[in-house]
């Protein structure tokens, strides 16, 4: 029976990361600056949450480790997990694409502005996950990023950069 | 307390149309407000507060008031439709409101979280009516030391809204209590997990932008995922909604729900620095202990959305008690209500009682007003928010998506908070995955600073001896009711994982 790709195997993998993350963080602690006449140093609540992180990484860890090798057809923990194989998994493609728009959206947002870059990833999911109504597309796309700018501009008052449409913000002043 | 004078307050504001019509208009901008992620009702009551100037006191305190009660119960409305919570305080909601939603069964969702939430500040209204004074004493007994102790029961109910694994559970609280403690040290200023440099992360990580990545990203994320696997039906819901409000048989199986949930949150709304955020997981963790079927919470039942729900629209009145008895807002909101008051030359505290008690009255029935005036904007708003998810999934996440990051960045208006919103919902997305509960980071993070912060004032004050702690009876009567609520959770799990699995083997 292959045990790779099974739950058990997941938490396994995951426990494994925690205690990764766990052993950088104490290392990390560290080099805090420790301050004189305090009873409660920078570096020890995140200590405490560290050993609590720790505990119940390895309490994972033996579960995990038990349930691979008394594991039998049909166990929950035998179940398959969930994929996160890029090659093999359209999904997980999808899934990908749509984390890269939000990672573009975040580094565009102040030189292209906020209506640009939302249309731009409204209308590349949407074409992803198969709608094709071009239509309904554009006005999609062009009218909520546009309609939740101007909710939050004169509405809220909240400011939110435009790029090069930052003359609809004059233009709206001047209305 | 003077029943005559009680009674001609109610009635001069309930006959008030300048009152009715400002908290009507407030509790209709406080709906949408709320429902918009990252709008808070801080946010809606800071943004219209200048709109009350010329008013009047009541009915500027009706206005505010509206937008406070309607935007508590317009965060619950994305949790529930596009599993982003509107506001903090209805973080919780979306436990047990999502799942009613993705099982068709969004318009009772949404009415329950309606009708408790009606109930729940009704309720705040009437125990901070007849009781405020006597809490108000208790309140102020709150040092660093109980509000430790606080911080740890509310953490005490992690167990409970952990799902099937309880050391899942655990590792994701501490990890969000770890998260919490990146950025600036709240009490000396030393740089932790970060250097100067790094600017976005001095305050520490944005809990706003954090809540809509973990939720609303990491739902988008998904939704593409199931969609292009074929896991998720891309046509619409239309959900038929014969009532707005619940019926009879769902009022009855809630209630109970509802009065603890509308007392827990009073009590804790009542403690300066506890808010709804706090009081909707006590809620929610006290009332799946005390059902008889705890195997169904979090799969979407009503009772949990109700538990909830009463409790934050309960930290309302709550939050009035030490503002009015004492001139101490109980949170940002009421803060802010306090700035309005001695604008207009009253001065909140135990004097108001005695040179000022008309108006103390009329702001008792003014929050009882913006209760109401909550429960008709969101009978006339159910219809409507639920055509949101009669919206075609292929367009409904792309629209979730930009405006989930536009919320992010509106708290702050800094960049950086998208990118945090970012990396929690990829962070969210495979936490999903992998079975790891993700409410727990949530309470952690709003939980977390508290008890640090309070923690590290406990002992300096104490000269670092932890066991002056049990020299205050509320601390100790919290550690007790904390432990007990550890061990019973950590024994009700096991019940509910023992029938879960004998429910699998019958099937």
């Amino acid at each position: 029976m292959k045990k790779t790709g099974t739950k058990a195997f997941s938490n396994l993998v995951s426990a494994i990361i925690f205690i990764i993350l766990c052993a950088w963080a104490w290392i990390q602690t560290g080099n805090f600056q420790t301050v004189n006449d305090f009873y409660v140093q920078p570096s020890t609540f995140p200590r405490v949450m560290i050993i609590g992180l720790l505990f119940f990484s390895v309490v994972l860890l033996i579960q995990a480790i038990v349930q691979l090798s008394t594991m039998k057809e049909g166990d929950p923990a035998a179940e398959p997990a969930e994929s996160i194989n890029v090659f093999k998994d359209k999904g997980v493609q999808a899934a990908l694409v749509v984390i890269v728009l939000c990672i573009l959206f975040t580094a565009l947002f102040k030189t292209l502005g906020y209506v640009i870059c939302a249309a731009i990833i409204c209308a590349i999911i949407m074409y992803m996950i198969g709608k094709r109504e071009l239509k309904q597309m554009v006005l999609v796309s062009i009218l909520v990023p546009l309609g939740m700018w101007l909710i939050f501009f004169k509405i809220l008052t909240v400011n939110i950069p435009m790029g090069p449409l930052t003359f609809l913000r004059d233009l709206l002043n001047m209305i | 307390m003077d029943w005559g004078l009680l009674i001609t307050s109610y009635l001069q504001v309930f006959a008030n149309p300048q009152v009715l019509l400002m908290t009507l208009l407030g509790a209709a901008g406080g709906v949408l407000l709320g429902a918009i992620p990252g709008m808070t009702a801080t946010m809606g009551v800071a943004l219209l507060i200048p709109f009350s100037f010329g008013m009047d006191l009541i009915p500027s305190v009706g206005l505010l008031l509206g937008i406070y009660c309607g935007g508590m119960y317009g965060g619950s409305i994305s949790a529930i439709l596009i599993h982003a919570p509107g506001t903090p305080s209805a973080a919780a909601t979306l436990i047990d409101g999502y799942p009613m939603c993705q099982k068709g069964q969004v318009g009772l969702a949404l009415s329950v979280a309606m009708f408790s939430s009606f109930c729940g500040g009704v309720i705040g209204a009437l125990i901070m009516t007849f009781l405020s004074p006597l809490i108000a004493d208790m309140a102020m007994n709150f040092g660093p030391g109980e509000m430790f102790m606080l911080a740890v029961f509310g953490l005490s109910v992690i167990i409970a809204i952990s799902g099937n694994s309880i050391s899942k559970g655990l590792m994701t609280a501490f990890f969000g209590m770890l998260l919490c403690t990146v950025g600036l040290d709240p009490t000396n200023g030393v740089p932790r997990f970060i250097s100067y440099t790094t600017t976005g992360l001095l305050d520490g990580i944005q809990f706003i932008p954090f809540l809509i990545g973990l939720f609303a990203v990491a739902e988008v994320i998904a939704g593409a995922e199931r969609i292009i696997r074929g896991e998720e039906s891309v046509q619409s819901t239309n959900e038929k909604i014969d009532r707005v409000l619940p019926d009879l048989g769902t009022i009855k199986k809630i209630f109970p729900n509802i009065i603890t949930g509308a007392v827990l949150g009073t009590l804790i709304g009542a403690i300066p620095g506890a808010g709804g955020d706090i009081a909707v997981f006590v809620s929610y963790g006290a009332n799946k202990s005390m059902s008889k079927h705890p195997e169904l919470w979090g799969t979407g039942i009503p009772n949990g959305v109700a538990s909830t729900e009463s409790a934050n629209n309960g930290c309302s009145g709550g939050a009035m008690i030490p503002l009015l008895s004492l001139g101490v807002p109980g949170d940002s909101v009421t803060a802010i209500l306090l700035g309005a008051f001695i604008m207009k030359g009253i001065t909140p505290g135990p004097m108001m009682y005695v040179s000022e008690l008309p108006t103390v009255y009329r702001v008792f029935a003014a929050l009882m007003l913006a209760n109401l005036c909550m429960l008709i904007v969101g009978c006339c708003g159910v219809r409507i928010f639920t055509k949101i998810v009669s919206l075609e999934k292929k367009m409904l996440y792309p629209i979730i998506l930009v405006i989930s990051l536009l919320g992010a960045f509106s708290i702050n208006k800094n960049v950086f908070d998208v990118g945090v919103c970012v990396v929690s919902g990829i962070m969210g997305w495979l936490m999903n995955k992998y079975e790891f509960p993700l409410s727990p980071i949530l309470l952690a993070l709003i939980l977390g600073p508290m008890c640090e912060k309070n923690f590290v004032r406990f002992m300096n004050i104490h000269r670092g001896n932890v066991f002056e702690i049990t020299q205050s009876p509320i601390a100790m009567v919290f550690l007790v009711v904390a432990l007990l609520v550890i061990i019973y959770s950590v024994w009700n799990q096991s019940r509910i994982n023992k029938r879960t699995a004998a429910a699998k083997a019958e099937k």
